[in-house]
């Protein structure tokens, strides 16, 4: 037995770590290669936001899905994230790779402080406390608007950097690889993470609280884990994305990317990590290929999470699973 | 003295419109378990309703009271449509979450493409103006705020003295033992809705007749409503309304003397104290099954 066998607990019915892994790699060289089918930039850019969606999104799945603690609160993290940047690289001239690293810090212990009033609650009153939060901190940052441009946002926020390559002529190449090293790192660490021993003692914890508890799980201990860990990306996301649009706007603290991040997270399936990823694909390009349905375009892109809450319940990667079921059966009876 | 009586009719007349939305998403909440994160969408439909009505020419009279039992229409298909298929599920609460959201997304691009972005405003209740302790308001403000109560005090009856309005509580308290005595559980689910639909439809043509309206024109009052929800407890209807009142003088107070701006922050700030001290809200009392 190596170590990594007694630190990470198989059970039944559970993917195995070399079949993940396989498919990890598998799937993101073939992400990796996209740029060489998609040469112009709109379709770069395209694939740039779904990286940061799919970051935001997939950590949303670690403190949802896993935890089960309904943080509402989490799409303030990554605008905690954008304007931590914004100020850091703009205002005091930090090194931008640094004040992106920083972002992440900053979310986390934001994400840390907002889990104390959440200790002691339950279900629909987390939602309140959490989405209290996000409205708490964009009405920070619009009243400090002499910092923060108010509810005008910063623009001419410093871009990233890479040695003398020049990240603007380059037809969205560097950003692209950078969402998509950011993307692999959260995802390999979101994955590690919910199939550690620290994972399965959140599950157990939403699971039956009161049985996880009396076998010794810490439910403060691992809740404050759960959001601290699903902050960190979530805050280099929100670093990031406000590096490559160049400004920070007070839109993202809006219910609008709020929800469309929360279909996202739903829409794939939650406890998945994998599932949230190929929603924010799926629903992101949708929504681009309906771009000349102007007005019509948001509502179908609610009828179609209605209609697929409705018959998948799993989401997505439930619907997957319904298909690859029914073809494993069909190919076994030929058998 | 006028600052006195400034924030007095001010509180009185928002604590009124928040209680009219705060008690329709209780009234959800206690009886099905969800919380309607389109009922805000339910509030400027009410006001277009209302709009439309009268724009075909019919009295204010008729127009309003109308509009309140089409948006009753509305809030059973809704309820019907996308919550009752999710009744059982596990993790219902978070996916009605999504699907009332996704359907007020609908419902509000819907009205924006029939009615478009111009706002549009409705005719006042009562028109004219009047000076009470010094202080200017307009007719329609106070025929509000004497309004509201009575219409509340209805619904507390019926809620407390009819067959009807006892099994919806019933269904509230205990699911299971309602559909055992012979109480037809979906039919009540599809009615706390309609009645949850024309409050906030109500609340939206008083707000349509002093503001102008337009089609997102819901979203604050539900954040408002959400917070009196969860400040007065959820378990009960008297609960939100007195937090209802109690939110509106504190934002009156909190407008006039740290301004517009801190107001919202200091909201959210005395609600994170509260829910810290008391997680089932200051009206409620300390009961179970309230997770």
């Amino acid at each position: 037995m190596t170590l990594l066998d007694i630190a990470i607990p198989s059970a039944p019915g559970r993917i195995t770590w070399n079949r993940e892994a396989i498919g990890f790699v598998v799937g993101f060289l073939l992400l990796a290669l996209l740029p060489l089918v998609f040469g112009d930039s709109y379709s770069r850019h395209v694939l740039i936001m779904i990286f940061i969606y799919a970051v935001v999104a997939s950590n949303w799945d670690l403190s949802l899905g896993y935890g089960g603690v309904f943080n509402f609160g989490h799409l303030a993290l990554f605008g905690i994230g954008v304007y931590v940047y914004s100020l850091l690289a703009k205002m005091a001239g930090i090194d931008p790779w640094i004040a992106l690293f920083a972002s992440g810090v900053i979310a986390t212990l934001a994400a840390v402080l907002v889990t104390i009033p959440i200790l002691r609650l339950k279900g629909i009153y987390i939602i309140l406390v959490t989405f209290g939060f996000a409205q708490l901190v964009m009405q920070v940052i619009i009243s400090q608007s002499d910092l923060t441009g108010g509810t005008q946002g910063l623009v001419r926020v410093p871009g990233l950097y890479l040695f003398d390559h020049n990240m603007i002529r380059d037809g969205k190449l560097a950003y692209f690889y950078i969402a998509l090293a950011l993307l692999v790192a959260s995802t390999l660490f979101l994955r590690l993470f919910v199939r550690s021993r620290a994972g399965a003692s959140i599950v157990a914890l939403r699971d039956n609280e009161e049985y996880a508890i009396s076998r010794g799980v810490s439910l403060v201990r691992q809740r404050m884990v759960t959001l601290a860990a699903s902050a960190f990306f979530t805050g280099i996301a929100g670093a990031f994305y406000a590096a490559y649009q160049r400004n920070a706007s007070i839109d993202v603290f809006g219910m609008s990317l709020a929800t469309i991040i929360l279909s996202m997270v739903l829409l794939g399936g939650t406890s998945t990590i994998y599932g949230a990823i190929i929603a924010s694909f799926v629903l992101t390009v949708f929504s681009e290929a309906m771009a000349d349905f102007g007005a019509w375009r948001p509502m179908i892109t609610a009828l179609l999470i209605i209609v697929i809450m409705l018959v998948y319940p799993t989401g997505l990667v439930g619907m997957i699973r319904a298909a690859w079921t029914l073809v494993a059966e069909r190919i076994k009876r030929r058998a | 003295m006028s600052v006195f009586s400034d924030i007095f009719f001010g509180g009185l007349f928002q604590g009124s419109l928040y209680a009219m939305m705060a008690v329709g998403l209780a009234l959800v909440w206690t009886t099905i378990g969800v919380f309607n994160f389109s009922h805000g969408v339910f509030m400027m439909l009410g006001a277009y309703f209302a709009w439309q009505l009268v724009a075909f020419g019919l009295p204010v009279v008729i127009a309003f009271p109308l509009a309140v039992i089409v948006m009753a229409g509305a809030g059973w298909i809704l309820q019907a449509s996308v919550v009752r298929p999710l009744i059982g599920r596990p993790n219902i609460v978070l996916v009605v979450v999504i699907t009332t959201l996704a359907a007020g997304s609908l419902i509000e691009n819907g009205a924006l493409t029939v009615w478009g972005p111009r706002s549009k405003q409705l005719p006042s209740l009562i028109e004219g103006n009047t000076t009470i302790a010094g202080v200017g308001v307009s007719l329609h403000q106070i025929a509000i705020i004497v309004i509201t109560p009575l219409i509340l005090a209805a619904l507390w009856s019926f809620l407390n003295r009819t067959r009807l309005g006892l099994a919806l509580r019933a269904v509230a308290q205990n699911e299971d033992a309602s559909q055992l005595v012979g109480l037809n559980v979906t039919a009540l689910y599809g009615l706390a809705f309609a009645i949850a639909a024309s409050l906030a439809g109500l609340a939206g043509i008083f707000m349509g007749g002093y503001r102008f309206m337009n089609p997102s024109m819901g979203a604050d009052p539900l954040l408002k409503a959400l917070i009196v929800v969860v400040f007065g407890g959820i378990s009960s209807i008297s609960g939100p309304i007195f937090a209802a009142y109690l939110i509106g003088f504190f934002e009156a107070a909190s407008n006039y003397y740290f301004g517009l701006y801190w107001t919202p922050a200091l909201l959210f700030l005395v609600l994170i104290a509260t829910l810290m001290v008391r997680p089932e809200g200051i009206f409620a009392s300390r009961s179970r099954g309230l997770a």
